[in-house]
């Protein structure tokens, strides 16, 4: 069963961020920029939240942000996490039962990258696959 | 195969969407409220679009403004594709790929809107069929490796 860090390897994997004192527009350019749906914010090599389409859009509608607010005020802060060694499984699990889209992947400190609800499930689609494909395969060698 | 019209029998028909005369201050506090990603924009009972957290996101970089008294009308997204009851999920789910969409409309024979599927739920089905596909296969090979 592939791990996280497979995922990785297969796509090249620079990491988005800005920092806590960013403003959301500069949030959101990047994010338009990049075509992605989350940026990290870091802060001192550290993460201190994620910050996407969708904060922007809630705190939009009830009036807490500008364009100028700091990203700080509107990120999500606790941020959940994946190791290079955890099973795509695991990921998918994760992400379904928090409803994220996105996980950042740490190898010990150290951000390796960050990975898309999008990669996990064509990785577990390709191994279903794989798995239908043997099993079809057992069958017409062995039982027909 | 599981079509869109099993689907929207688990999942509901319900859909959510403002009219194109609603500003995008409406339209964000429903999907707030609703706690969904997109809305149907309707003119009538016709789909004019469908305007997306991504839509407002790009569009308020673009203009560095929130928008928010602006119309809806104006930054939807005008191209909807959409689906038949008729259509397996598995189909959705190429669309869906291949586009880069999250969300289809559903609209039966006579063009009337029937559901919204998202790419959740699309997702959500394809693997539970293909986990069905598996045990089947296994059942078999264990059930005839027992009786022979």
């Amino acid at each position: 069963m592939a791990t996280v860090k497979d995922l990785l390897k297969e796509k090249y994997t620079q990491v988005w961020y800005v920092t806590p004192s960013s403003t959301v527009l500069d949030a959101l350019k990047l994010m338009a920029e990049q075509k992605i749906g989350a940026v990290l914010v870091v802060e001192a090599g550290k993460i201190v939240g994620i910050f996407s389409e969708r904060d922007f859009a809630r705190k939009a509608a009830d009036g807490t942000a500008s364009l100028q607010t700091p990203v700080n005020d509107l990120m999500v802060k606790a941020v959940y996490y994946v190791t290079p060694e955890q099973s795509v499984e695991s990921c998918m699990a994760l992400m379904t039962a928090k409803r994220f889209r996105h996980l950042p992947v740490l190898d010990g400190d150290k951000l390796v990258g960050v990975i898309s609800i999008g990669d996990v499930v064509k990785q577990l689609m390709l191994e279903k696959d794989m798995t239908i494909q043997s099993l079809e395969d057992y069958i017409w060698v062995h039982m027909i | 195969m599981a079509t869109v019209k099993n689907l929207l029998k688990i999942k509901g028909t319900d859909v959510w969407s403002v009219p194109v005369t609603a500003t995008l201050r409406e339209t964000l506090k429903l999907m707030a409220e609703k706690n969904i990603g997109a809305v149907l924009v309707m003119d009538g009972d016709k789909i004019a679009g469908i305007f997306s957290e991504r839509d407002y996101a790009r569009n308020a970089a673009r203009h560095e403004s929130l928008l928010l008294d602006n119309l809806v009308s104006e930054f939807m997204t005008r191209a909807v594709y959409y689906v038949s009851p008729k259509q397996t999920v598995e189909e959705c789910m190429a669309l869906m790929t291949s586009k880069h969409i999250r969300h289809l409309p559903v609209l039966d024979d006579d063009q009337k809107l029937v559901g919204l599927i998202s790419i959740g739920d699309v997702v959500k089905q394809v693997l539970e069929e293909k986990e069905t596909t598996i045990q089947g296969l296994e059942n078999y090979i264990l059930g005839r490796g027992y009786s022979g």
